[in-house]
């Protein structure tokens, strides 16, 4: 049976963890949406009481029936790369290309539905708070008078985006930013805004789930930096779960149907874990990188598996 | 008037780094141009960013 990948060319992420499948001799098909329709061609039958179906990808044809698991690491857009492109073939291709994987057996890292529900922050927060996660107060509005308030409370604020997306034109980024309570919150009322409690912390943590297998990595807090993505003042180090952390990870992972995870925190000077989001697609070969866990093998592993396999937690 | 939150973004740094490998179809990864798969160099993940948690490319990004 067959492993698809749903990437981009240059992903060297992906690579990370195609090569050990091909080190396991799991046969693979790795492909990037974007080129459906075009080096990618696809047919499925709905006849009778069956379904039948394939995916040709140059020289490679996979029937929709072997597909033992689905990888969606960094796929591109369907039909973005067509000659003749369009909202409406971007809408036809994407329905038809996962429309018919969503009808297969295989297992999902991640499925769609569920990759589509986590991605929105302010669930997250629901789903963390049930499950017993620490999460710093937050408040998303619309109301400059709210935020007033909201600020005069906690005082000590961060401003992050809702959709953890960047503006894109012109090119910019919105790392998570301390922001003063006595700041014109006017300007609310133009977008919704998160603002969020500040934890003043000592270490940033990034947990990879995968399955039920768990790999921590701590890396120490930049004093003049909120966003330990633009700091490089220490590198990521092997941590410990808590046993609390653990248990709360397990029931949001469950909460979520999430295969894979991508956890963050922020350590407090009590060693307290907050937590700040849950990424369903986050990056982790910087991790790996770092600190020789085998996260790319733990994906592979879970890849490879029989796709009659259920989700496992280990006890704790 | 301009969202709140965008009174606090910064021009994204465009990463210069070339990206020494090309993606091989046969094998379903990248490779150096001596052959070698590209994740078997450290340098080259290291110096391309494209396993990091951010900076510029579509690779880059968490999801």
């Amino acid at each position: 049976m067959t492993v698809l990948v749903l990437t981009c060319e240059e992903d060297l992420t992906a690579d990370m963890v195609v090569s050990t499948l091909h080190d396991l001799g799991v046969p693979l098909v790795r492909l990037d949406p974007a080129d459906l329709p075009g080096s990618i061609a696809l047919s499925a039958d709905y006849t009778g009481d069956g379904f039948h179906g394939y995916l040709k990808t140059g020289e490679r044809v996979v029937s929709l029936g072997s597909l033992r698991s689905v990888w969606v690491r960094r796929p591109g857009t369907p039909g973005t790369r067509a000659e003749e492109r369009s909202t409406w073939l971007t809408a036809e291709a994407e329905q038809a290309l996962y429309g018919m994987l969503t009808s297969t057996r295989a297992r999902w890292m991640n499925h769609p539905a569920a990759a589509a529900q986590a991605r929105y922050k302010p669930w997250q927060l629901h789903i963390a708070q049930r499950s017993g996660f620490t999460v710093p107060a937050t408040l998303i509005t619309t109301f400059p008078s709210v935020a007033r308030q909201f600020a005069a409370t906690h005082r000590d604020l961060v401003v992050k985006s809702v959709s953890g997306k960047h503006p894109g034109d012109p090119p910019m980024v919105l790392p998570t930013t301390r922001i003063s309570p006595d700041a014109d919150f006017s300007a609310v009322a133009a977008g919704p805004t998160l603002l969020q409690q500040h934890v003043s912390k000592q270490a940033d943590i990034r947990l990879t789930c995968v399955d039920g297998h768990l790999f921590a990595a701590r890396k120490e807090a930049d004093p003049d930096e909120v966003d330990s993505r633009f700091t490089e003042n220490s590198s990521w180090k092997p941590a410990e779960v808590p046993d609390r952390v653990r248990r709360s990870v397990a029931a949001y992972m469950t909460s979520t149907q999430l295969a894979y995870g991508a956890f963050d925190f922020a350590e407090d000077r009590d060693g307290t874990w907050w937590f700040l989001e849950c990424n369903q697609g986050g990056q982790f070969g910087f991790i790996q990188l770092d600190t020789d866990q085998p996260i790319a093998q733990a994906i592979a592993a879970w890849l490879a598996a029989d796709p009659l396999t259920c989700h496992s937690w280990p006890a704790v | 008037m301009r969202p709140f939150a965008l009174s606090y973004a910064r021009p994204a740094v465009k990463s210069s780094a070339a990206t020494p490998y090309t993606y091989d179809a046969t094998r379903q990864l990248n490779v150096l141009p001596d052959g070698r798969p590209a994740t078997s160099s450290r340098a080259v993940l290291l110096a391309t960013g494209t396993t990091a948690s951010t900076a510029g490319s579509k690779t880059h990004f968490d999801d």
